[in-house]
């Protein structure tokens, strides 16, 4: 994909979702908020699994980060929401930094590991620290507008996808893109070529980890209230599935994933909180059947269409 | 206090460097992390449940047949979702975090956010040291936890399957030159693993009730153990289980009883930071 092309989808795409307003009502604008902030989180764990190998647990927790960052920062201290925000956005990274820092000259397994007791962590501090974080209760926290429309959250969550979007592409399609797709390729062979590994891996979780600060700070804020289920392990787990189902990988597959997912999930809860076993179910079918998702199915069945970015499952040795 | 909370870190360390063991054995030779180890540890205490509760089958029984079960169950597992993945450490990872997710909520359909106990073995209480009373039941646990142990080393250092085990996490494809069906091998010790976190949850369950989500805890500790102790490393599961025990059950004792499970998390930044390997691990680890 060339950069222009690139640039034409993405504005021609933002062009049609913003004449969205227009046309829907609250809930289904609420329904694409949440969506948009999926599409955040699930592309910028994409960047971590997709292209460098990495699996982090603690995407969430990283949300979660964020969010209650900016609000404590908003309810104790009077801090203007969007400097909240940044603030948010820059802990995250900062704390990515060091848990990336920590276990990633050990390897992925270790990362895996960490980031996951990291979340538990998290959820017990969140839990634990009832005067700061209000608990399982919630954080009430103020909006980003003075005037509370569900139309200028989604454009500022439209906004926010895009700059995320733009950000992954620009990584991506970069020589330190390549770098990423070379050290999930093969580990020792990208050393071998000069490729500083422990680098690369720190960089990708530490950008990743920032991506879903900022969107955890703006999730926080159009909710005004901050629960422990934004960092839960629930949560982590769409992310994860919306990527899985709609391609690891691929750039458009968590695009596809967290829009079919989210709007899936409205539709089930109809009739009861069956969507994440469903979700579980239809994501360990997908990656035991289709490792690359939607995307790579597409890819197969039409000849010339656009082919993922990675080669998975490989049949070499560990 | 300090006596009893000695005493209960024992107990519960017994038990973590049993699910530990279960996590180790499965790194050592395959190279994959079962997230899902801590929902089979549940899995086994809901099957004690439901073959002592409610199908009335003696206590003993009930607990070898719901670890065997676990077992075939690993086997399954391994079969259908792990073998494809060999060679690709990252999709077992997300296969078995996924797994683990489809399970807990799979439990909660099923039986409930409620509280679920197998009946006890024995009942009232010893006089422990001329110290204080406690429960026999937890001592029995603490016993049967060690027998448990003391069969897995005789198993991986006296028997000829132990022996294939070692040669396989030494060396793969040496052990495959000499005749060893590391597929089976793999099978196997899939289905060991996971019956180990269940004879942690048979154990366990009489004294801690199930509950959907209640592996979450054991098996983050279990992980922590194993990072402790140094992948792959039988004796360091055993130390570090007992180190982890102790350091939970001193810690809510005396500082604070909230945040007993982030005590594990401070010793796992202390170990990355420190000696990644690990107590007993082996350098490349």
């Amino acid at each position: 994909m060339t950069d222009i092309r690139f640039y034409l989808i993405l504005f021609a795409a933002a062009g049609l979702f913003s004449l969205l307003p227009l046309g829907l009502g609250d809930y289904h604008l609420h329904v694409m908020i949440v969506s948009l902030y999926y599409l955040m989180m699930a592309s910028s764990w994409n960047l971590l699994a997709g292209y460098t190998g990495q699996v982090s647990f603690a995407h969430a927790a990283f949300a979660g980060i964020g969010a209650y960052t900016s609000g404590i920062l908003a309810v104790e201290f009077g801090v203007n929401p969007w400097a909240g925000v940044i603030i948010g956005t820059a802990a995250a990274s900062l704390l990515g930094l060091g848990v990336g820092v920590l276990c990633l000259r050990m390897g992925g397994i270790y990362l895996s590991l960490t980031t996951l007791g990291f979340s538990e962590i998290l959820r017990i501090v969140i839990t634990n620290e009832y005067d700061i974080t209000r608990g399982t209760m919630g954080l009430q926290v103020p909006g980003l507008v003075e005037e509370y429309s569900k139309a200028a959250y989604f454009y500022i969550m439209l906004g926010a996808a895009m700059i995320t979007l733009i950000v992954l592409y620009k990584l991506i399609y970069s020589n330190k893109g390549l770098c990423f797709r070379a050290v999930q390729n093969d580990e020792r062979a990208a050393a071998s070529l000069g490729v500083d590994v422990v680098k690369v891996r720190v960089l990708a979780f530490t950008v990743s980890s920032a991506l879903a600060g900022l969107a955890g700070g703006l999730y926080g804020h159009y909710l005004h209230l901050i629960t422990p289920e934004i960092p839960s392990l629930d949560q982590q787990f769409l992310v994860l599935s919306m990527t899985v189902i709609g391609g690891m990988g691929s750039f458009l597959g968590p695009v596809i994933g967290a829009f079919s997912l989210e709007i899936l999930s409205e539709y089930i809860r109809a009739y009861g909180e069956y969507h994440v076993l469903v979700f579980g179910l239809i994501a360990l079918v997908v990656a035991r059947f289709a490792p690359n998702g939607l995307m790579g199915l597409a890819a197969s069945r039409l000849p010339g269409g656009p082919a993922p970015a990675v080669t998975v499952p490989s049949t070499g040795k560990s | 206090m300090l006596a009893l909370a000695t005493m209960n870190g024992l107990v519960i360390g017994a038990i973590y460097s049993l699910a530990a063991l279960g996590v180790s054995l499965v790194v050592g030779i395959m190279n994959v992390i079962n997230f899902a180890h801590g929902e089979l540890y549940i899995l086994a205490g809901y099957f004690s449940y439901i073959l002592a509760d409610t199908l009335g089958m003696h206590f003993v029984l009930a607990m070898v047949l719901a670890v065997a079960l676990v077992f075939l169950f690993g086997i399954f597992v391994e079969y259908t979702l792990i073998r494809p993945t060999y060679g690709n450490d990252m999709y077992s990872l997300i296969l078995t975090f996924i797994l683990s997710i489809v399970l807990q909520n799979a439990y909660l359909l099923i039986f409930g956010p409620y509280p679920n106990k197998p009946p006890g073995w024995v009942g009232g209480a010893t006089h422990v040291f001329g110290a204080f009373y406690y429960g026999n039941q937890r001592l029995a646990a603490l016993a049967a936890g060690a027998v448990v142990i003391a069969f897995v080393f005789v198993l991986v250092k006296k028997t000829w399957f132990g022996r294939i085990i070692r040669a396989t996490s030494q060396d793969r494809e040496m052990a495959e030159l000499n005749g060893v069906n590391t597929t089976r091998l793999n099978m196997l010790s899939f289905g060991l693993g996971c019956a180990l976190a269940a004879a942690a949850g048979v154990i366990l369950a009489p004294v801690f009730p199930v509950t959907p989500t209640a592996g979450v805890p054991v098996a983050l500790t279990a992980f922590v153990v194993v990072v402790l102790g140094g992948m792959g490393s039988l004796w360091g599961c055993v130390v570090g289980g007992l180190i982890l025990g102790l350091v939970e059950n001193l810690g809510a004792a005396y500082i604070s009883t909230g945040y007993k499970h982030v005590f594990n998390f401070i010793i796992l930044i202390l170990v990355l930071l420190v000696r990644p390997a690990g107590l007993f691990g082996r350098r490349e680890a």
